[in-house]
């Protein structure tokens, strides 16, 4: 099983016209945190992406989905 | 760049923590090493109580990072960022090398005893410090350089 988390982090980040750390600093977690996030270095909670979904104002399914 | 208001500019923060833990892997070892030639290199009782001190409030100050004890003085906001789920990953994946670090020195000093005389309190400098700086080492390694916005 090669299951990887894929994410448009950083698509829709750019989109709002926010920097990682005003993103960061919306969910409460460092700026390294959200770079690792969109790198897919790091696998987030169910609490930490529901509010990451909840800042960038998308659903946690159309901002996350699991990559085979 | 963005800009956030600081009315307690004066204390610490969230970031300026981090950058402190980051020095870490560089600071410990050589702590370590000069407190060791203070307790094992001196015989005189007032410097070995010193040392002795000096080096548990070192390994106690270690502890209190790895168990993600509160820091009061800092604001909610900067408690929240030095605690996050990434943070606390990380704090538990060194901890983890720490103590099979420990393991690994425990068990090759068991077997060095049936060879060599081992004083206790070397044994025990070596066995707390080699699994602190094996953590230590790790918790840098993860925390390596800030990266830049949006690399």
């Amino acid at each position: 099983m090669n299951e990887r988390l894929g994410n448009r982090l950083k698509e829709r980040r750019t989109e709002l016209g926010l920097t990682q750390s005003e993103l960061a600093d919306l969910c409460l977690v460092s700026r390294k945190t959200i770079n690792t996030v969109e790198n897919g270095v790091f696998v987030p909670s169910t609490l930490l992406a529901l509010k990451l979904a909840s800042a960038l104002g998308l659903s946690v399914e159309q901002l996350f989905w699991i990559e085979e | 760049m963005s800009y956030r208001p600081r009315p307690d500019f004066d204390q610490p923060d969230a970031e300026s923590v981090q950058r402190s833990r980051r020095m870490l892997p560089w600071m410990i070892p050589l702590i370590f090493l000069q407190q060791g030639s203070l307790i094992f290199g001196h015989s005189e009782r007032l410097t070995q109580i010193v040392g002795t001190a000096a080096w548990a409030c070192v390994s106690l100050l270690m502890l209190w990072i790895f168990l993600g004890l509160p820091m009061r003085w800092l604001s909610e906001r900067d408690q929240a960022i030095i605690n996050d789920e990434r943070s606390r990953m990380v704090r538990g994946d060194a901890a983890s090398w720490g103590i099979a670090a420990l393991i690994l020195i425990g068990c090759g000093m068991m077997v060095a005893r049936l060879w060599v005389q081992l004083n206790a309190g070397i044994a025990i400098y070596g066995l707390v410090n080699g699994a602190l700086i094996v953590a230590v080492c790790r918790y840098g390694w993860l925390n390596r350089s800030e990266p830049d916005e949006d690399e």
